[in-house]
């Protein structure tokens, strides 16, 4: 599998760091309620198609990006850096 | 107990010395490969926010004649380089470590510098199997219409952290620079000294010279 890095170009899979679901976004602290946390800690879709992943391009630019990927064919469909999604969410 | 013998000092060293030696190895008769190690260069990364790199890009300019590429190249002015290592970081890389610390201050406050120029060892690889060689460990495509002179890239090598970037050519074909940390050097070469040998290849190793280019 190979993951073009919006920065450095396309890249063999072994070059990035897999951290999970993109899209999970931490309660607000001291204020969530138990079940908020357990759901943002542990429990995720796994869905059969498209998903939204993190992953670190440790061997190359340092950057955190958002790969949307297919679970059941590896074809990837968007690579975005993760900044922008974080920016946008704080927006 | 038995006395230690304490050396009463800290002895500078040369980053490939102990590592490789001079001299042609691999397939007799053929240098498909040649190395060069690349002498006492002042190195440094320059590190800033990915959108706040407008006074640093000022300052490059106008003390270096130096463009900060947006993208993975590596520009050359006069006998200093920079080399695009991320968004936001680069890597100044000087000749001569001679006015190395100078430069530097000029860029005090701009970007977190940090001086590295005893931190990495970088190697000058050209010859006809140059490709063939890299091609046995890094996963890049280096075609001449996908990696032109100027290009670089921060990947692995054999999973060794390197950075490398394309210089201008040499009368017998392409020229790669490969930095890699000082202390993955005797690493990198067991790969490249292994990965050579059927090509070929001829090293040396010399003191730095206004004649170095990168
Ligand atoms: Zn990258």
């Amino acid at each position: 599998m190979r993951i073009t890095c919006p920065h450095c170009g396309a890249r063999d899979a072994q070059e990035f760091t897999y951290l999970g679901a993109a899209d999970p976004q931490r309660p607000d602290g001291m204020a969530a309620t138990e079940a908020a946390m357990v759901d943002y800690v542990y429990l995720r879709d796994n869905p059969a198609g498209p998903h939204r992943e993190l992953w670190y391009h440790g061997a190359g630019c340092h950057a955190w990006l958002v790969v949307t990927r297919d679970t059941r064919t590896h074809a990837i469909a968007s690579v975005e850096p993760a900044k922008a999604r974080k920016a946008g969410a704080a927006a | 107990m038995a006395e230690t013998a304490t050396p009463s000092r800290w002895l500078p060293r040369r980053p490939w010395e102990g590592v490789l030696a001079d001299g042609h190895f691999g397939k007799a008769d053929e240098t498909g490969v040649t190395v060069q190690t690349r002498e006492a260069l002042g190195i440094a990364t320059l590190i800033t926010g990915e959108d706040s790199h407008a006074a640093l890009d000022a300052a490059m300019y106008e003390h270096f004649r130096l463009s900060l590429p947006r993208t993975p190249m590596a520009v050359r002015s006069g006998s200093r380089q920079a080399v695009w290592s991320g968004p936001g970081q680069w890597l100044l890389v000087a000749d001569s470590r001679e006015g190395f610390r100078g430069d530097l201050a000029k860029l005090a406050g701009l970007a977190a510098v940090s001086d590295q120029s005893d931190g990495r060892a970088v190697l000058s690889l050209s010859g006809p199997r140059v490709r063939d060689l890299l091609a046995k460990g890094a996963m890049l495509d280096l075609h001449p219409a996908a990696f032109p002179v100027g290009t670089a890239a921060s990947t692995s090598i054999a999973y060794l952290g390197v950075t490398l970037w394309r210089s201008a050519d040499s009368p017998e074909g392409p020229v790669f620079e490969i930095m890699v940390a000082r202390s993955m050097a005797g690493s990198f070469w067991s790969w490249l000294s292994a990965s050579a040998a059927e090509f070929g290849y001829a090293v040396t190793s010399r003191r730095a010279s206004s004649a170095d280019r990168g």
